[in-house]
C-alpha cells in the first residue's frame, strides 16, 4: 500500500530540536525583557520558516511519519525536563501544561468532535479533584485507582447532565452547563464536609512504593520531586492523546463529526445521536476528571476558587485558540495559556481578560484557530494507489 | 415558621422576581429583533450598577447631599450609560455577526461578558472586592405584626414595575414599538415597509440594556452591596427566566422571572437541611425544567427546513 | 407477485391546522423510477420527511417491501434500506469526500467502541476496502473526482456536491433511493449529465428503485416511468408523464389557469 516514497524524518527531528531549544531558552529567561525577546525571536523564526517553505517538510514529517514523530515529541519533552531536572518551577509548568492538555483533549472529544457544549468543565474537574481528595484522605486505595475513581465520578456526575444536554440545543445547552457550573461552585462553598470555602488538602501521591513528594537521587543526580508528577502527567497525556487520535481516525470519528455538523442528516444515515453524544460526553469528563485529580495531588490543595466559571472558560479558550478538534493545537494553546502568564508576571492578573479578548479576536478573524484541524488522516502515511 | 418571617420571604421573593424579570425582558427583546442570545447581558448589568455607584461617589464629591437627587442621578446616569453601551455592543459586535453560526455568537458574547466582568474587577478601583452601595431611599418601616414593610423596598418594587409598564406601553402603544414588533415578526418585510432596521435594533438593545442597568441599581439599593460577579448570576437567572417563559415573549419573561424567584424562595423556606442551598436548588430546578421542556414552558416556535 | 418496494396508503401529516400531506396513496414497484411533482409547498418534501422518520405521520401507513415502516425512527428507516438526498445539500462541508460517503455507509461499518479503538489492523482493512468501493462508486459519476477523495467537500462546485450526496445515499446499497430535487441550482447541461449518471447507476444496481422530486419537466419526462402529481398536499394525478401532463387539473396547478 505504501507505494509513495516515505517522507524523510529528519526535518521533523530538526523542528522538534529547535522547539526544545526555544523552550529551554524561554524557561531560562529571567526577566520580562528576556522573555519578550525570546518570544519575539521565536515568532520571527516561525514567520521566516513559513516564508522560505522550510516549515513544509517538517509538517510533512509530522503528517506522514506520525508514529515516529510522536516518539520524537516525547523524547524532546524528556530532554526538556532532564534539562531542568532539579528545578521545581519549570517542572511544575510542564506538569501543569500536560494536565491542561489532557483536560482539553477531553473537551475536544466533547465539543470539537461531537459538538456537545460544555461550559461546566470546572465542575467536572472539581468533581475529579474532590473525589481524589476524599479517597486519598479516608481510604488506602492505591493512588492510580484514586485517579481512575476521580475520572469515573466526574463521568458519573456528568451523567446527571446528560438528559438536559441531549434534549437541548445551542444556547439552551449552553445555559444548562453554565447553570451547572455555578451550582457546583455554590455547592462546594456551602458544603462544610468538603471544606467549604477553605477547600481540602491532599497527601503526597504514592505509586509503586515511591513517595512522590520527596526529591530523589538516581545515579548521583538529584531530581526535583515534581519529576514524579511530570512523568505521571506525561503518561496520562500520552494515553489520552492516543485515545483521542484513534477515536478521530475511526468510523466513530466520522459519526461524531456528522453529528456535530448536521444532526438531521446524521440521523438519516443511521447514526444514533444520543448514543455517541453520551459516549463523547462521558469519555471527555472522565479524561478531564482523572487528569485534574493528578494535578490536585501535585499541588496538594484544592478550593472552590479553583473551579469557577472563569476556569471553565479558560479550557474552552484553549481549544478555540489552538484550533477546534486538533490535539496539537490544544497542546500549543495549553502551553501558551499556562506558561505565558507565569513568565510574564505583568499579565498574570489580567489573564482571564486577555484570554477572553483573544478568543473574541480569534473567532472574528481566524475562526479555525492557530493550528487548524486537518482533514482526517485515517492511516498515517497511507496513500491509496 | 411564623407569618412575619414568611411575609419577609415573600417580600424578598417579589423583589428578586422583579429584578429577574427586568433582565429577562432584555434577553427576550434581543432575541425578538435579532434572533440572538447576548450572553454579555448580565455583565452589562454589573457595569450599570458600578456606573450608578460611581455616580453616587461623584455627587458626594460635588457636595450634592439630597438623597432624592442622588437616586435620580444614579438611575438616570446608569440607565443612559448602559443604553449607550448596549447599542454600541449591538452595532460593533452583535450585528456584524448576523448570519454567523449560532455557536460563534454565543462564544463571542460570552467572552465579551468576561471582558466586561474582568474589566470591572481589574480596572475599577479595588474592583475585586464587594462595594457597599449606599442606602439612598428612606428606610421608614410599617410594622405589620412581626413583619416590617420598609418604604425603600416598596419604592424599589414600584420603580421596577414602572419600568416594566413603560416597556409594555412602549412596545404596544407607540410607533417605535410597532417597528420593533414588525422587525421581530419578519425582518425582510419590515425592511421593505421602510423601517430602519439598524436603528430599531440599536434602540431595542439600548432599551434592554437600560432595563438591566435599572435592575443592577435596584439590586445595589436593595442589598446595599454590589460586586463584579453579580451580573453573571443575574444574567444566567434572567436568561433561564426568559427561556422558561418562552423566548421572544415579554410577558413570558416577566412570568419566568417571578417563577424563578418563587423557586428560590421555596428553596429557602422549605428546604429541610439548610437555606444555604437555595441557589443550588434554584439552578437544579432550571436544569430540570430545561430537561423537561428543552425550548421553554411556552415553546418557542421553530421549524427547520429539511 | 412480490410486495411492492414502497406502498403508501393514506399517509397524512398536519402542522397545526395546515395539512401538508393529505392521504397520499402511492406505489413504487421494484426497479421503477417514479417522479413526484407539484408546485412549491405541495407536500413533496414533506412526504420524504414523513417517510424517512424526520416527521411523524399524523395518519396513514407506509410499507417498505411489505414491512410496516410508519413512524420508524430515521435511523431504522435507513437500516431497512431507504436512503435519501436533501433539497438543500446537507453534506458535511469541512469533511473530505471520503468522510462524507462514509457517513452514508454507517450501517456497513463496524461501530463498536472496542473495535474502533483497539482492533487497528481489522479497522485498517475495513478502511482500505471501503475506500476502494467508494472510489469505484464516485468513478461512475465522475472519474477525475475519484482521484480527489481526500479533498474537502466545501471546495467543490455544486454539481460535484450533488454527485457526492447521491454517492453517500447509494454506498449503503439501499433498495430505495429518494432524490429530493437533484437538479436544484444546476445548469441544464449539468442536470443532463447528472441524469445520465442516475440512469447508469440504476442499470448497475440490480433492483434499485428511485423516487425523484423534480421541477424540471424535461427530467421527469426523460427518466421516470410513472409520476405522481401533488397539489396542496393532495394527489391530483398519477400515470406516465404524458398522461399526467395532459390532465387539466395538473395544468391548472402548474399554470394557475382557472
Amino acid at each position: 500500500m505504501n507505494a509513495a516514497p516515505r517522507a524523510p524524518l529528519w526535518p521533523g527531528i530538526v523542528a522538534a530540536a529547535l522547539v526544545t531549544a526555544f523552550a529551554v531558552a524561554f524557561m531560562w529567561a529571567e526577566n520580562e525583557w528576556e522573555v519578550v525577546g525570546v518570544l519575539a525571536a521565536a515568532l520571527v523564526a516561525v514567520l521566516v520558516a513559513r516564508r522560505t517553505g522550510w516549515l513544509a517538510p517538517a509538517a510533512r514529517a509530522f503528517e506522514m511519519r506520525e508514529p515516529a514523530m510522536n516518539c520524537v515529541t516525547i523524547a524532546a519533552l524528556l530532554v526538556f525536563v532532564a534539562f531542568f531536572h532539579d528545578d521545581h518551577f519549570p517542572l511544575l509548568m510542564v506538569g501543569t501544561v500536560l494536565v491542561y492538555f489532557t483536560v482539553c483533549l477531553g473537551l475536544t472529544i466533547q465539543f470539537g468532535y461531537a459538538g456537545v457544549l460544555n461550559f461546566a468543565a470546572a465542575a467536572f474537574l472539581g468533581t475529579g479533584c474532590y473525589t481524589a481528595a476524599v479517597l486519598s484522605a479516608h481510604t488506602s486505595l492505591p493512588h492510580l485507582l484514586v485517579l481512575a475513581a476521580g475520572g469515573a465520578v466526574a463521568a458519573l456526575v456528568g451523567s446527571i447532565l446528560i438528559l438536559p444536554v441531549l434534549r437541548t440545543r445551542g444556547h439552551y445547552a449552553a445555559v444548562v452547563t453554565i447553570a451547572f457550573g455555578l451550582l457546583f461552585r455554590t455547592f462546594l462553598e456551602v458544603n462544610d464536609t468538603l471544606g467549604g470555602p477553605q477547600g481540602l488538602k491532599l497527601p503526597s501521591m504514592n505509586l509503586l512504593g515511591m513517595t512522590f513528594n520527596d526529591n530523589f537521587i538516581v545515579a548521583g543526580i538529584e531530581f526535583s520531586f515534581y519529576m514524579h508528577y511530570v512523568l505521571a502527567a506525561l503518561a496520562l497525556a500520552v494515553l489520552a492523546f492516543a485515545v483521542t487520535r484513534r477515536l478521530e481516525r475511526s468510523w466513530i470519528g466520522v459519526s461524531l463529526d456528522a453529528i456535530r455538523l448536521d444532526e438531521t442528516a446524521a440521523a438519516c444515515f443511521g447514526i444514533h445521536l444520543a448514543r455517541w453524544k453520551i459516549v463523547a460526553f462521558t469519555l471527555g469528563n472522565f479524561m478531564a476528571g482523572a487528569a485534574r485529580a493528578l494535578y490536585a495531588l501535585m499541588l496538594g490543595f484544592i478550593a472552590p476558587t479553583n473551579f469557577t466559571f472563569g476556569d471553565s472558560l479558560v479550557m474552552v479558550s484553549i481549544i478555540l485558540l489552538g484550533g477546534i478538534g486538533n490535539p496539537w493545537g490544544a497542546a500549543l494553546a495549553a502551553a501558551l495559556v499556562v506558561v505565558l502568564p507565569e513568565k510574564l508576571q505583568l499579565i498574570q492578573e489580567y489573564r482571564f481578560l486577555l484570554y477572553a479578548a483573544m478568543v473574541i479576536l480569534v473567532l472574528l478573524y481566524r475562526p479555525e484557530g492557530l493550528l487548524p484541524r486537518p482533514l482526517r488522516n485515517y492511516l498515517p502515511g497511507w496513500r491509496p494507489r | 415558621m411564623d407569618a412575619g418571617l414568611l411575609a419577609q420571604f415573600v417580600a424578598n421573593g417579589l423583589m428578586l422576581g422583579m429584578m429577574y424579570a427586568l433582565v429577562a425582558v432584555g434577553f427576550t427583546l434581543f432575541f425578538g429583533v435579532l434572533d440572538v442570545i447576548k450572553f454579555s447581558h448580565g455583565d452589562v448589568l454589573t457595569v450599570g450598577a458600578f456606573t450608578g455607584y460611581s455616580t453616587y461617589l461623584g455627587l458626594k464629591l460635588l457636595g450634592v447631599a439630597n438623597p432624592w437627587l442622588q437616586v435620580a442621578a444614579v438611575v438616570i446616569v446608569a440607565c443612559a450609560a448602559m443604553a449607550l453601551l448596549g447599542a454600541l455592543i449591538a452595532k460593533y459586535i452583535v450585528m456584524p455577526l448576523k448570519g454567523a453560526p449560532a455557536l460563534n455568537v454565543l462564544l463571542i458574547t460570552l467572552m465579551l461578558g468576561t471582558v466586561l466582568r474582568e474589566s470591572v474587577r481589574l480596572f475599577y478601583p479595588d474592583g475585586a472586592n464587594p462595594k457597599r452601595f449606599p442606602r439612598l431611599l428612606p428606610t421608614d418601616a410599617v410594622a405589620l405584626g412581626s413583619f416590617n414593610l420598609r418604604l425603600d423596598s416598596v419604592l424599589l418594587f414600584l420603580g421596577g414595575l414602572a419600568v416594566i409598564v413603560a416597556i409594555h406601553v412602549l412596545i404596544n402603544r407607540t410607533k417605535l414599538g410597532l417597528a420593533i414588533r414588525a422587525v421581530a415578526q419578519d425582518e425582510e418585510t419590515a425592511k421593505t415597509m421602510g423601517i430602519n432596521f439598524t436603528l430599531v435594533v440599536l434602540v431595542t438593545f439600548a432599551i434592554g440594556s437600560a432595563a438591566a442597568a435599572f435592575a443592577g441599581v435596584m439590586n445595589g439599593l436593595y442589598y446595599n452591596e454590589i460586586n463584579f460577579g453579580m451580573g453573571l448570576w443575574l444574567g444566567v437567572i434572567g436568561f433561564s427566566a426568559a427561556i422558561v417563559g418562552g423566548l421572544g415573549n415579554i410577558y413570558g419573561a416577566i412570568l419566568g422571572g417571578f417563577l424563578f424567584a418563587a423557586l428560590q424562595t421555596v428553596g429557602a423556606v422549605a428546604l429541610p437541611f439548610a437555606s444555604a442551598y437555595k441557589d443550588v436548588f434554584a439552578f437544579a430546578a432550571v436544569i430540570a425544567i430545561m430537561a423537561w421542556r428543552p425550548t421553554g414552558l411556552i415553546a418557542e416556535r421553530t421549524s427547520e427546513r429539511v | 407477485m412480490s410486495a411492492p418496494v414502497l406502498a403508501l396508503s393514506g399517509l397524512t401529516r398536519h402542522f397545526g391546522g395546515l395539512v401538508a400531506l393529505d392521504a397520499l396513496d402511492m406505489r413504487v414497484e421494484r426497479g421503477q423510477i417514479v417522479g413526484l411533482i407539484g408546485p412549491n409547498g405541495s407536500g413533496k418534501t414533506t412526504s420524504f420527511n414523513v417517510l424517512t422518520g424526520i416527521y411523524a405521520a399524523s395518519a396513514g401507513r407506509a410499507e417498505f417491501l411489505g414491512r410496516d415502516i410508519t413512524n420508524l425512527r430515521a435511523q431504522a428507516v435507513y437500516e431497512a434500506g431507504i436512503a435519501r438526498t436533501f433539497q438543500r445539500s446537507r453534506l458535511c462541508l469541512p469533511l473530505s469526500i471520503f468522510d462524507n460517503i462514509m457517513v452514508g455507509n454507517h450501517k456497513r461499518l463496524a461501530r463498536g467502541l472496542w473495535f474502533n479503538l483497539f482492533r487497528r489492523a481489522a479497522l485498517r482493512a475495513q478502511i482500505e476496502g471501503a475506500f476502494e468501493e467508494a472510489r469505484e462508486l464516485v468513478r461512475v459519476f465522475d472519474a477525475p473526482l475519484a482521484d480527489r477523495m481526500f479533498d474537502a467537500v466545501g471546495a467543490l462546485p455544486m454539481i460535484d456536491r450533488r454527485r457526492i450526496e447521491i454517492c453517500r445515499a447509494l454506498i449503503s446499497r439501499p433498495q430505495l433511493l429518494l432524490l429530493d430535487e437533484p437538479s436544484a441550482g444546476m445548469t441544464e447541461e449539468e442536470t443532463r449529465e447528472l441524469m445520465d449518471d442516475i440512469l447508469e447507476i440504476r442499470g448497475r444496481i440490480e433492483g434499485l428503485s428511485i423516487v425523484i422530486i423534480e421541477h424540471e419537466m424535461g427530467v421527469i419526462e426523460r427518466i421516470t416511468e410513472r409520476c405522481v402529481v401533488l397539489n396542496f398536499g393532495r394527489k391530483i394525478a398519477e400515470g406516465t408523464y404524458r398522461q399526467v401532463a395532459a390532465e387539466r387539473q395538473v395544468q391548472e396547478a402548474y399554470l394557475g389557469v382557472e
